[in-house]
């Protein structure tokens, strides 16, 4: 079978998704991915006319049944304090999180 | 043996509560009593092994919310001795798929990175259900974020297991949703459907289910898949009960800006109006499936059991039989594409909506003391995603990554067109087939047993190749009970149909179902309701 | 140094002055409220939750690339932009990428060094997008505030197109005077409305060749743009001379130190793995949706100032300042109509003391009492004789602070001139039987006491009287 995600593409993708995995879930993750990737493949095979349209949906949506967009109007939120309760560290209302790393100046 | 309240049809129990009949107090506690005969101890991340009990019992629910339901059923007797006005759910008790946020509960999404996570607003869905004096009895298991045709990914075990044999799995995403309503622990439930995330459980647990057309049921608190193609719509053990959910949830949203102004119709009040007339199609690229063989990679055709061709074909004579017109190899050429394309349009939006969990502002956060963001993220989503949500990040980063993106996710879109395109020529008014609607398997085979499929993440997607296509086109798609293999499980049969067309599907149903009402097999119960008193 | 070109190209980042942010209902404006005030679970991004587009962002927007002559698309996408940073909560940010609301577009600079010469700098990119949050180191760790987050804001970039530290602060002068002048942002600098980013590199005069920029980031006033991109310039003129390489980095400008800093680098574009927002239809703006946007877009600054040298007579320096800013020029014109007379001298009376009022009070000209038609009121009835200038003056004052109109001032507190011989000639005589010694000195031939005579009579009519009819008494009376 070939191998069109290497361990170096591989570990390439893990960090973009900031991740970390252990050497067991990296070796199923990165063979799922590839048996997942040969099927893909398929869609090589489907001949395509050159200006064939993309929808982001599948559904046609005519100004009939589109929804207005919203009016420029402010509706405080009620419950402002229980989106704060779910954060994990809270601090004089402030969201904390550790530190972004800096490197260092020349 | 009298019919219990937790077995009685929704749509019976409105009118019997209605008629003060029975309480609302009482349909909650027979709900209660079904959950603590069947359904075994719920879900949670701490499991350890299974005993011979549990394998045994449904395990449908994450979280039974027995206190709030009684309350509510308390309110809801209240209004009814008031002589109040009762909404078009009254009395009807639900569950709700985990995967919607509903305020002062917790919602999970079967993952341990929201194992802890209380939304501070409920779903536009759940909000109409309640707001329609609806009984939520808890809210019910599935694959983790949705990622999954078994619900065996839940991070929440032990996963359920389909009431029909406990062997086997419930199906999934809505796994929780299906089993709960087979087994009576609720008349109703409310699932999502991304790719046959309804109606590939509702079929392997021998019940109704609809995928409505995109937009016509607010995805708002939905916590998102793949948002191009997610779907809640309604679970139910008959028609009628599922065309009452429908039209209760269906709507504008001014918090869904892909949701259509479109105005809901009587979905209800359509389902006597028959079939006479409409037109049905049958097609062969929906009777074979098209599958890779993992070891040498190539493409092979299987065609569908024969009992799967059977029970097609056997609802086929009962619309028929009604004054339906049957009309076969209708070609749908691009439906052997549709789980490839789905593998790269539902892993690009799926990566990206599971960015926002990243132990920051809500859910997991790991222990660990990281020293700097970054660890603090990787350990954090390395600690709480199972596998598959690793997994369909992994894809989505890789297929959307701007070098491959065109070959990948440009090429999927254009897929998805031509999907919608085979729909579009078989349905429009103009075309020699103007069909009404197509009549296809819902599945390839009856429910797998657990275990078997789990693991091989291509062969678990190919349990939606013939559900996926009406979640790429938008188009609705519904399926319901049509008999039972030979293993005994519920084989499902499903119709799909133009953009809104749900009461022409539902109305077709509720003629197989009247037409099939003396058959055997309508008689059978589910293996976990067999013992009850 | 000299032979050496700049080369830059400026990226600003416009929040428009909506009342709620771009996708929620939550205020736009968040300025010093407390942290994690103005959030909702939208914009903090909860799971579940979905965008909903403010429709008065696109009208917004429609105002700004139609007066940077950007093509308006009918139909335009949201794509969503995908990085995990702490202060953007669904680690994602909705933005528009390839099919934006305005496709190209340019404005035209003048360049005063170079009179009579203006630089076409090009729009490469104009879109709309969501802000992100508010974030700030505290030791080990960093707190965040989502107030801001979804706050609308259009991106619009230049291309290479200026050439100097000057020219880039001039676009930004130009650019924030425009902003405010279609009322689509406050624009102010210090408050993040405006940001800019520079890219800048230096080349060989007389190469048309790109060579390696750097990108320079957080500059918070349009003085320290010039002077960041005038270090800039100096330190890779510098690497350059010593046979270095210029390298790609990014430089934060440090507002304390007045200096430049490396940041850590950053992901390339193509990690961002743009995408269709599947949440968001796509955005179609009909044609006759455009033109009611433009229904009443306005005479822009610099044709405003052209019309004013033309048609009011007005010099280069009036006409510039009262094109400054549009209320003022609205008042200008409005004032100038009602009057009937001389321009110029509503200019004057405007830039004289009804800016100097107008800059204490901090009102702008479209919210003073002092209405174009009282203005009119007062020079007229100055230039009638009615009031004198000093009573001009102060009469402006009176009316900005009262409301009231300016003749009944005048008639309530007996401002007007008096030009009632006899009431004068009583008091000429009085000032002349109390000052005996000053008399005796005029008639001995210092008659450059008249002026003190003047005042005295003045002071003693509290500045009614006319000045030029005392000073004849006066003369006439001494003079027998």
């Amino acid at each position: 079978m070939k191998e069109e995600i290497s361990v170096e593409v591989f570990n390439h993708l893990v960090g973009l998704a900031a991740l970390e995995l252990d050497a067991e879930q990296a070796t199923y993750l990165r063979r799922e991915l590839n048996l997942q990737l040969q099927v893909i493949h398929e869609l090589e095979a489907i001949p395509l006319e050159e200006d064939l349209k993309i929808n982001a949906h599948g559904v046609k949506y005519e100004a009939s049944i589109t929804p207005q967009l919203r009016a420029d109007e402010w509706i405080p939120y009620e419950d402002v304090e229980a989106i704060l309760s779910q954060v994990p560290e809270l601090r004089d209302r402030f969201v904390v999180v550790p530190n972004i790393p800096h490197e260092k100046l020349d | 043996m009298t019919m219990q309240l937790c077995d009685t049809p929704a749509h019976e129990l409105s009118i019997l509560l209605r008629k003060k009949k029975i309480s609302a107090k009482e349909i909650v506690e027979s709900c209660l009593e079904r959950v603590a005969a069947v359904d075994g101890r719920p879900g949670s991340l701490d499991p350890g092994e299974n005993s011979s009990q549990d394998n045994q019992s449904v395990h449908a629910m994450i979280t039974l919310t027995a206190e709030k339901a009684l309350a509510q059923a308390k309110g809801l007797d209240d209004k009814v001795a008031r002589g109040e006005p009762l909404g078009s759910l009254a009395g009807v008790p639900f569950t709700v798929k985990d995967i919607f946020c509903v305020k002062d509960t917790l919602t999970t999404a079967a993952s341990r990175m929201l194992a802890n996570f209380r939304a501070p607003y409920t779903a536009t869905t759940v909000e109409r259900m309640l707001a329609q004096d609806g009984l939520m009895i808890g809210k019910v298991n599935l694959d983790e974020y949705t990622f999954g045709s078994s619900n065996e990914s839940t991070a929440f075990q032990p996963a359920p297991r389909n009431p029909w044999d406990t062997n086997r799995v419930p199906g999934g995403s809505s796994g929780g949703s299906a089993a709960s309503v087979a087994a009576g622990e609720a008349a109703i439930s409310l699932g999502t459907d991304t790719a046959g995330s309804i109606r590939q459980p509702a079929a392997f647990c021998g019940v109704v289910g609809i995928k409505p057309t995109y937009g016509r049921v607010s995805r708002y608190g939905l916590i998102a898949f793949a948002s191009s193609l997610d779907c809640p719509g309604p679970l139910a053990r008959n028609v009628t009960d599922a065309a009452m959910l429908l039209k209760a949830i269906a709507g504008p949203d001014r918090q869904d800006a892909t949701a259509v102004t479109k105005a809901v119709p009587d979905y209800v009040g359509v389902l006597d109006q028959g079939v006479k007339g409409l037109r049905i199609g049958l097609s062969e690229d929906y009777f074979k499936i098209v599958y890779m063989d993992a070891e040498t990679g190539e493409m092979l055709q299987k065609p569908v059991p024969d009992e799967v061709r059977a029970a097609v074909y056997h609802a086929a004579e009962i619309l028929k039989a009604q004054g339906a017109e049957i009309i076969e190899d209708v070609p749908m050429p691009n439906t052997r594409y549709a789980i490839p394309a789905f593998f790269v349009i539902s892993r690009v939006e799926a990566a990206s909506n599971l960015h926002r969990f990243d132990g920051a502002k809500y859910g997991y956060r790991t222990a660990q003391p990281k020293r700097d963001l970054r660890e603090m993220y990787q350990a954090t989503r390395n600690e709480a995603f199972g596998l598959q949500p690793k997994l369909r990040i992994l894809m989505g980063m890789y297929v959307s990554a701007a070098q491959y993106s065109e070959q990948y996710y440009s090429r999927a879109l254009k897929v998805r067109t031509l999907i919608r395109r085979d729909f579009e020529n078989v349905f429009d008014p103009g075309s020699s087939y103007h069909l009404d609607a197509l009549l296809t398997p819902t599945t390839p085979t009856t429910a797998f047993e657990m275990g078997a499929v789990y693991g091989d993440s291509v062969l678990m997607q190919y349990a939606d190749q013939f559900t996926v296509t009406a979640n790429h086109a938008g188009i609705p798609g519904m399926t319901f009970p049509a008999g039972l293999g030979a293993d005994g499980l519920p084989l499902g049969v499903q119709l799909l149909g133009p953009d809104f067309s749900e009461p022409i599907l539902l109305r077709m149903g509720r003629v197989f179902e009247e037409g099939t009402q003396a058959e055997a097999w309508r008689l059978q119960k589910p293996q976990v309701l067999r013992g009850l008193a | 140094m000299s032979e050496y070109e700049l080369v830059i190209g400026l990226e600003t980042h416009i929040q428009l002055n909506t009342v709620t942010k771009i996708f929620c209902a939550c205020k736009a404006d968040s300025w010093e409220m407390e942290p994690n005030t103005n959030i909702c679970p939208v914009c903090a991004g909860l799971p579940g939750v979905l965008p909903v587009l403010n429709e008065e962002v696109l009208r917004k927007g429609v105002l700004l690339a139609y007066a940077m002559h950007s093509e308006i698309r009918n139909v335009s996408f949201f794509d969503r932009k995908n990085y995990f940073y702490p202060d953007l909560p669904k680690g994602y940010q909705i933005t528009q990428y390839d099919m934006s609301l305005g496709n190209g577009g340019y404005m035209d600079l003048f360049i005063p060094e170079d009179a009579g010469a203006t630089r076409r700098v090009s729009i490469t990119k104009l879109h709309l997008e969501e802000d992100a949050g508010k974030t700030k180191n505290a030791g080990s760790e960093r707190l965040i505030d989502f107030n801001r987050c979804g706050v609308p804001l259009i991106e619009m970039v230049t291309g290479p197109d200026l050439r100097s530290a000057a020219e880039a602060a001039q676009y930004l002068t130009r650019l924030r005077q425009l902003l405010r002048w279609l009322g689509v942002s406050e624009a102010d600098m210090e408050k993040g409305h405006l940001r800019c980013d520079a890219n800048v590199s230096i080349r060989p005069v007389g190469s048309t060749q790109l060579f390696t920029k750097t990108e320079i980031k957080n500059v918070n006033s349009i003085e320290n743009v010039r002077s960041a991109i005038e270090l800039e310039y100096e330190r890779q003129v510098r690497e350059v001379e010593a046979g270095n390489r210029i390298q790609a980095w990014t430089l934060d400008w440090d507002d304390e130190k007045n200096e430049l800093k490396k940041m850590r680098s950053k992901e390339t574009e193509a990690d961002y793995r743009y995408f269709r927002e599947p949440d968001l239809l796509p955005v179609r703006l009909s044609d006759e949706w455009i033109q009611a946007v433009l229904a009443d877009f306005p005479e822009l600054p610099l044709h405003r100032k052209q019309r004013f040298l033309t048609d009011y007579h007005l010099t280069e320096y009036d006409a510039d300042l009262l094109t400054t800013d549009r209320q003022l020029s609205e008042y200008f014109e409005s004032a100038v109509k009602v009057y009937g007379g001389d321009p110029k001298k509503i200019a004057n009376y405007l830039m004289n003391d009804v800016l100097r009022m107008l800059n204490e009070s901090g009102k702008s000209a479209a919210d003073t009492r002092l209405t174009p038609q009282y203005l009119a009121d007062i020079v007229k009835m100055a230039d009638a004789g009615k009031i004198n200038a000093s009573t001009a003056k102060n009469l402006l004052v009176k009316v900005e602070a009262s409301g009231q109109a300016p003749n009944e001032i005048v008639a309530a507190e007996g401002l007007g001139q008096v030009r009632d011989d006899a009431a004068i000639r009583a008091v000429v005589e009085k000032v002349i039987a109390g000052n005996p010694k000053e008399v005796e000195a005029y008639r001995a031939g210092k008659e450059s006491l008249i002026g003190w005579f003047t005042g005295q009579v003045m002071r003693e009519m509290r500045g009614k009287a006319d000045p030029k009819l005392a000073q004849e008494i006066l003369k006439e009376i001494l003079g027998s």
